[in-house]
């Protein structure tokens, strides 16, 4: 209940500051649909081209990039704001303060900064995928909706919990600025479905940097593609992944020990 | 002056030395992108047998190529250079008698690409065994002839982003002006795919515009797959979009500068 509290004391700050810079907003929701267009436009000039890429038609990468527009929106709204927010507390020592508050440090480091617009990707997103689906004609069942909606929230906690173990890094080699542009940088394979890259990128962002299990799998999840015990193999992944990452920033916590000491 | 250039290399090399992890980051960084759309298309032609004329090779030829010539001629104005404006440490670079941009954030560049293609050498190589191109159509002169114009992309690219970035003594919002000339090289440059896979407007257009120098321009002069006529139409474009780009910056700086000493930080 606590938790449910603080969340909606953070999203009313972050809509307060957002408020405060509306111009800001609105140039941004204008890229943002520039960036659409774009994607679109990439996609239409590839299916000029073909009708099928790593067997997937364009209905599927219309919903893919769906899917991946939430992944984005995860990366943008949440994780590059409170990493930044992360390593300047890191710096200056107020990493301090943030240990000090009787909540759960874990999750006050990574939901207190939230930008808040880009709740309308989430819209968006959900357009896509379902005119995606549409358009590729694929017979979508309750069964498989609810595999895609469990695989995607599961993929969601598998970036999540990535991200907690690479800025909990930062409490052990203090001079990591860059604990996320891993993240960041390969976060593009995630637009195409991972059947279309070479062997070495397919694991790379398969198990290291575990992209397409937010993007590419929950998909195959919609169209069937998955077995009943895969679809389970990767939920549980998600649950493991998330108690991995906890374990991991506890014993991160106790190699911190203040930017003044 | 050369002893100014030297003393200038000197810190700026010293200070991109500092950061050389962050180096390695923006290197991997800007090395995904190519290499997905290379996957893509490469993983079209395979099941095609080649897509509008292209086969696996030439996508194979022109992506590997486009990271030599992406890497030599793209820039990082925006990124060493606005938020000086901004927090008003241009300032003492002001006093000095030398151009803060022409000067100073231009050899900070070189020094920056210098070592990102330390940093991109033996990745280039590791991609070239992975993809065996075949590259045996190659010919000196289309590699001599590409180099004027890949020096010519970069100054080109450079100016324009330095006008833009000089937009900064106007507004806060150089970032996002910025994110749009972004994509207007993703669209007209070549950076997604050959220019000649592009919708036919598209193609028309990017004929005019200065984004193919930084990008397609060399990449098809290096490949050897222009006529003598293109060629020579390509530089034409090339020497015009330098006057362009030299008078547009110069226009912008005189008048940004004026602006920032009136506000008086």
């Amino acid at each position: 209940m606590n938790t449910l509290k603080l969340l909606s004391a953070f999203l009313k700050v972050n809509i307060q500051m957002s408020l405060a810079y509306r111009a800001d907003t609105v140039v941004n929701i204008l890229l943002n649909l520039m960036w659409l267009g774009w994607e679109l436009l990439s996609l239409s000039i590839i299916f000029n081209n073909t009708d099928t890429i790593g067997g997937w038609g364009f209905g599927e990468l219309i919903a893919l990039l769906g899917v991946f527009r939430l992944v984005h929106t995860l990366m943008i709204a949440l994780i590059w704001p409170n990493t930044e927010k992360f390593n300047q507390s890191i710096r200056d020592g107020s990493m301090d303060y943030t240990l000090l508050q009787p909540v759960n440090s874990m999750f006050l480091v990574t939901f207190s900064r939230i930008t808040i617009w880009r709740a309308w990707d989430l819209i968006l997103a959900t357009v896509l995928i379902v005119i995606g689906v549409n358009l590729a004609g694929d017979t979508v069942t309750l069964p498989y909706v609810l595999t895609f909606l469990l695989l995607t929230v599961s993929g969601a906690i598998v970036i999540y919990s990535l991200w907690i173990v690479l800025i909990a890094l930062t409490f052990w080699f203090t001079k990591f600025d860059n604990n996320v542009t891993i993240l960041q940088a390969l976060l593009d394979a995630g637009r195409y479905p991972v059947t279309v890259y070479p062997v070495w990128l397919r694991i790379l962002v398969t198990f290291i940097v575990p992209i397409a299990v937010a993007t590419t799998i929950p998909l195959q999840g919609l169209r069937g593609d998955l077995t009943f015990g895969r679809s389970l193999i990767f939920i549980a992944i998600g649950i493991a992944s998330f108690l991995i990452a906890s374990q991991v920033w506890k014993r991160g916590l106790k190699q911190y020990s203040g930017a003044s000491s | 002056m050369f002893k100014i250039f030297q003393r200038l290399w000197q810190v700026n090399w010293a200070e991109q030395w500092q950061y050389r992890a962050n180096l390695i980051m923006y290197l991997l960084y800007w090395l995904v992108s190519p290499i997905i759309y290379l996957a893509v298309w490469t993983s079209i032609a395979q099941s095609k047998g080649s897509v509008n004329g292209f086969t696996v090779n030439d996508f194979v030829t022109y992506y590997l190529t486009l990271l030599v010539v992406d890497q030599i001629t793209s820039n990082i104005v925006i990124h060493t250079f606005a938020y000086k404006v901004q927090d008003g440490t241009l300032s003492g670079e002001l006093v000095r008698p030398i151009h803060p941009m022409l000067t100073n954030a231009l050899v900070n560049n070189i020094a920056f690409k210098i070592l990102t293609i330390m940093g991109f050498i033996p990745v280039w190589i590791i991609l070239f065994f992975l993809y065996k191109p075949d590259y045996s159509h190659l010919t000196m002169t289309g590699v001599l002839l590409a180099i004027p114009a890949v020096v010519l992309g970069f100054f080109v690219g450079f100016l324009l982003s330095a006008a833009i970035t000089s937009l900064a003594f106007w507004t806060t919002r150089v970032y996002s002006i910025h994110e749009f000339y972004y994509a207007m090289i993703l669209l007209f440059s070549g950076q997604f795919v050959p220019l000649t896979l592009m919708p036919k407007l598209i193609q028309d257009v990017a004929q005019y515009l200065p984004f193919q120098l930084l990008i397609y321009f060399p990449i098809q002069l290096i490949l050897g797959k222009l006529s003598t006529a293109q060629i020579i139409q390509g530089y034409l474009m090339g020497a015009v979009w330098l006057l362009v780009a030299v008078s547009v910056f110069t226009w912008i700086w005189r008048n940004g500068v004026k602006r920032f000493s009136a506000v008086g930080a």
